[in-house]
């Protein structure tokens, strides 16, 4: 290596006066957030999407899929919870538009999205919502399980998750006695 | 543009900070990046010859790495060295993706005579011709020339004898100064 290697004084001064940060965009800042969040290195804010998803109980997580399944499943969990008339409505109305089975499931979707939005927003509210209030949301998310769990059961009768929650709901209403003579959860 | 300086952030202690990110606090998180990523987005974007979408990928890259990381720093060394440490590794994982490595070519293609040393130069100017300067040589130059690193830091940081970037860097300064030599005979 020559003597040419080394940088002279205004070389110097020329690397020194190169800037050493840049501001970056803010929308960065929250792209690296968003990153973190969807690894789990940074717990999702409560209020968003993902947060609910998130933050939801056992429970809830129950109700998801019997809120989905129970859309699915129509007219027959209608039967079941003496709702007919409301199943019966959704399913004419599909009928009637003529809906793919695509719409359809897109239908359930967004409802099953806002009943168990409305859920967690309840079970958010654990120090204003009063008793009775949360007793007939749990009961609500239960019976969407239980109804959830028969569809399947119909569709796949050797499905084993079906047949856990449905044994699981009947041990639970055996030790609970008779069921109230009415309901007091209106369904979808 | 957007965007944040890091000047106007409250001073708090990178450790602290750094503690509370890992018990969950996305604010500490946020205050951390914010006095962090003005140098990092600077280093990556020159290390990576000016390409803005890379660098800011090489930075969300480097505040995942380090997320992930933060509970085995042992705060041996600076926060900021550290993070600067993984920004490297990233950068050079990035250009190793993008094929652009050409250091064994380019001395071949160097002129046999020394280029004269530059003494006024514009800033754009430079970052120019170090842009354009094959990736492990402009590598060693901008971590040596401007970020102010030892040959032996920076041999350990990249893995490879200090001879070895000593040897970059001279090519890199003469690939630099024939940019920056005024064209003759115009």
């Amino acid at each position: 290596m020559n003597g040419s290697d080394e940088l002279t004084p205004g070389e110097k001064r020329a690397f020194e006066a190169l800037p050493k940060e840049r501001a970056a965009r803010a929308e960065l800042e929250t792209q690296v957030v968003a990153a973190l969040e969807r690894r789990g290195l940074l717990p999702i804010p409560l209020g968003t999407a993902a947060g609910r998803r998130r933050h939801v109980t056992p429970w809830l997580v129950g109700a998801v899929a019997a809120a989905l399944a129970l859309f699915v499943g129509g007219f027959a969990a209608g039967q079941y919870f003496g709702a007919r008339s409301g199943a019966a409505a959704v399913l004419s109305g599909v009928q009637a538009s003529g809906a793919s089975a695509a719409q359809v499931a897109a239908h359930a979707e967004r409802a099953g999205t806002m009943y168990v939005a409305a859920l967690v927003a309840l079970n958010q509210l654990t120090d204003s919502a009063d008793a009775p209030t949360r007793a007939r949301a749990k009961q609500a998310a239960l019976t969407a399980l239980g109804a959830a769990a028969e569809e399947v059961a119909h569709l796949a009768p050797n499905d084993p998750l079906a047949a856990a929650v449905l044994r699981g709901l009947n041990e639970r209403s055996r030790e609970q006695g008779p069921a109230p003579s009415s309901r007091s959860v209106v369904w979808f | 543009m957007n965007a944040v300086a890091a000047s106007d952030l409250p001073a708090s202690p990178d450790r602290a900070l750094a503690e509370q990110v890992l018990a969950g606090d996305e604010g500490a998180f946020r205050q951390l990046y914010r006095r962090h990523t003005p140098r990092l987005l600077q280093l990556a974007l020159r290390l990576l010859g000016g390409a803005e979408a890379d660098a800011e990928d090489v930075v969300q890259d480097t505040w995942i790495k380090a997320v992930e990381k933060l509970d085995t720093f042992r705060w041996e060394s600076a926060f900021g060295t550290w993070l600067h440490a993984i920004a490297l590794n990233v950068s050079r994982e990035a250009l190793r993706k993008r094929g652009r490595r050409q250091e064994t070519a380019f001395p071949e293609q160097m002129e046999p005579s020394a280029p004269a040393p530059f003494e006024r130069v514009e800033v754009m100017d430079l970052e120019r011709a170090i842009a354009q300067l094959p990736d492990g040589y402009r590598t060693v130059l901008v971590l040596h020339d401007v970020e102010g690193f030892t040959h032996e830091e920076i041999a350990e940081q990249m893995g490879v004898a200090a001879g070895t970037t000593k040897s970059q860097l001279f090519w890199a300064r003469r690939a630099v100064r024939a940019q920056l030599a005024p064209v003759k005979g115009g």
